[in-house]
């Protein structure tokens, strides 16, 4: 019997492009700028691409800003949102000398049934009122048009809205492919007390196609990439507290850091990898988060299939376009707006042109002041956010033929669960690895 | 106490054109008489008092330019900065501005640095 046959099984290969220097932020000077530049840039883009879609909404009302308003007079107004929002944390609650208002536990949702929309843009800014928009639906930050009028108690009674929709896609040619796979994983929060090293070192395996007969190394020679969605290290908090580490504890500080290493080295000596920052990671704080430095993967940044990407993070492979989030905008979203599930979320997005539409109201962000890098101008086919709680997708079709796959990656600690999608047709599948024991 | 009512015309600038100032304390006051100190907006960078902005045209010019909202907010974000963003942006900002601020001394920053 042959031990080795003949045969080699080769691992199927893609071409890959990266468009993440719209997030890098080394060529940005700061000069004591405000935040103030960042919103004027986003309503300037968003506004003149609501401006061009108004004609074929309703074209015969007149546009106008919310200071050329005028009582009664039907028009229609594009500006940012800002949601006025009762629970949401303010520190001059702390001065306040009343606390009756303030509830001693801080709730995770912030959403309260008086909260109410304001618009805004340079000249000025209008209550919103009217049942069609819905406050809990929206958040600060998101860029629409309306159609309504001014009342007279100053406030403008809404009739519709229009939001930017789904911005246009390349159209792919996915029919003449063949299975390829893409694997994402997200939250393997290693060096935290609730991580398994087996599951990871499971799911390393299977890729690599150490594992399994022909048949199961001949569909892991299908996977071409693997995406690793964010908050890959969880350092204690006890380590953190600002106190000096003794030094039996430093290095406690680079174990996750070793031991996630000698992973992506097995990855990454078989198949190319992406690695996004989360919020557990050491990158920056604030989005775009920068990669993470490659001193931290002293084995694995030696191959050129490793790549430290920012988060959030943009390519294409094969002229697939792919774009995501290691979760900090979505989970904002989540505590100050509500939805039915966080597909609905991602969606919103999407439907708002707007990777992180908090940012840089509730959610950390760099000053930018000449763009809003966040802004989405072209529609991804698939659209994904780490760090949730559970596997969830769906295809999102557009009103000009656009389709994405929304992927909720969920958290491989808690769940052990990767995600992966079959470029040939977007399908997307679960992928569970598991320890039971039958006895 | 008040000052004394002779003192009120000292104690608002008046218009002379080319009264030199000596770059004295804060407490010089910009007419001789008054014993009031200058309020500090009055005082920019350097010590010497700001009086002569208000005559200079092409400040003049530059601070229209800084208080168009159409151009973005101009704190924080220096005069050629900005008009470069807004000609990027195709808002057709005056050409003039640019040569204004490329050509000559003049304040780089917006009218509210320092200030603000």
């Amino acid at each position: 019997m042959e031990v080795d046959s003949p045969e080699q099984l080769q691992r199927k290969q893609s071409t890959y492009l990266s468009f993440d220097e719209n997030f890098e932020i080394q060529k940005e000077v700061y000069r004591g700028q405000q935040y103030s530049q960042i919103y004027f840039a986003r309503l300037h883009c968003m506004r003149a691409l609501l401006y061009s879609l108004v004609p074929n909404w309703k074209s015969h009302l007149p546009v106008c800003t919310v200071l050329g308003l005028e009582e009664g007079k039907e028009c229609i107004i594009v500006g940012t949102l800002y949601k006025h929002m009762k629970l949401k944390p303010c520190i001059l609650d702390e001065y306040s000398k009343e606390r009756s208002v303030a509830p001693l536990v801080k709730p995770h949702n912030f959403i309260h049934q008086d909260d109410y929309l304001v618009l805004e843009d340079e000249s000025g800014r209008v209550k919103l009122g009217g049942t069609v928009l819905s406050p809990s639906v929206y958040v600060t930050g998101v860029v629409i048009a309306l159609h309504g009028k001014e009342t007279s108690a100053g406030a403008f009674f809404v009739e519709d809205v229009l939001e930017a929709g789904l911005p246009p896609q390349i159209e792919r040619q996915l029919k003449s492919r063949e299975d390829k796979y893409v694997v994402f994983v997200s939250g393997l929060s290693i060096g935290s007390s609730s991580s398994n090293p087996l599951l990871f070192q499971l799911l390393v395996d299977h890729i690599t196609g150490h594992l399994g007969d022909e048949e199961e190394q001949g569909l892991a020679a299908e996977i071409v990439h693997l995406v690793i969605a964010g908050n890959s290290v969880e350092i204690s908090r006890g380590l953190l507290n600002g106190q000096n580490l003794a030094s039996k504890d430093q290095s406690r500080l680079s174990e996750p850091f070793k031991e996630l290493d000698i992973q992506l080295t097995q990855i990454a000596a078989s198949l190319p990898l992406d690695i996004m920052p989360g919020s557990s990671d050491p990158a920056n704080f604030s989005l775009p988060q920068q990669p993470l430095n490659r001193c931290l993967f002293p084995g694995s940044a030696t191959y050129n299939t490793f790549r430290s990407c920012t988060n959030p993070h943009c390519f294409e492979l094969d002229n697939i376009r792919f774009l995501g989030t290691s979760g900090q905008n979505i989970d904002d979203l989540t505590k100050y707006s509500e939805a039915k599930d966080k597909l609905d979320f991602l969606e919103s997005t999407l439907r708002w042109r707007h990777l992180a539409p908090t940012t840089p109201n509730t959610l950390g962000c760099y000053p930018f002041t000449d763009r809003d890098p966040f802004l989405i101008d072209s529609c991804p086919d698939v659209y994904f956010v780490g760090n949730q709680e559970k596997y969830e997708t769906r295809l999102v079709k557009g009103s000009e033929g656009q389709s994405v796959r929304l992927i909720c990656i969920p958290r491989f600690c808690e769940t052990g669960v990767a995600v992966v999608v079959n470029m040939r047709n977007l399908e997307c599948h679960a992928l569970t690895f598991g320890m039971q024991f039958s006895s | 106490m008040a000052t004394p009512a002779k003192n009120i015309e000292g104690f608002y600038k008046q218009k002379k054109s080319n009264t030199s100032k000596s770059k004295s304390t804060k407490h010089a006051a910009a007419t001789s008489s008054s014993s009031i100190a200058q309020p500090p907006a009055l005082v920019s960078q350097g010590g010497s008092l700001d009086l002569k902005d208000d005559f200079d045209e092409e400040e003049q010019v530059l601070r229209q330019f800084d208080m168009n909202m159409a151009f973005g907010p101009c704190i924080g974000i220096p005069r050629l900065d900005r008009w470069e963003r807004a000609q990027a942006m195709g808002l057709n900002p005056p050409k003039e501005i640019e040569s204004i601020l490329k050509r000559c001394k003049v304040k780089p920053q917006s009218l509210f640095d320092g200030r603000i």
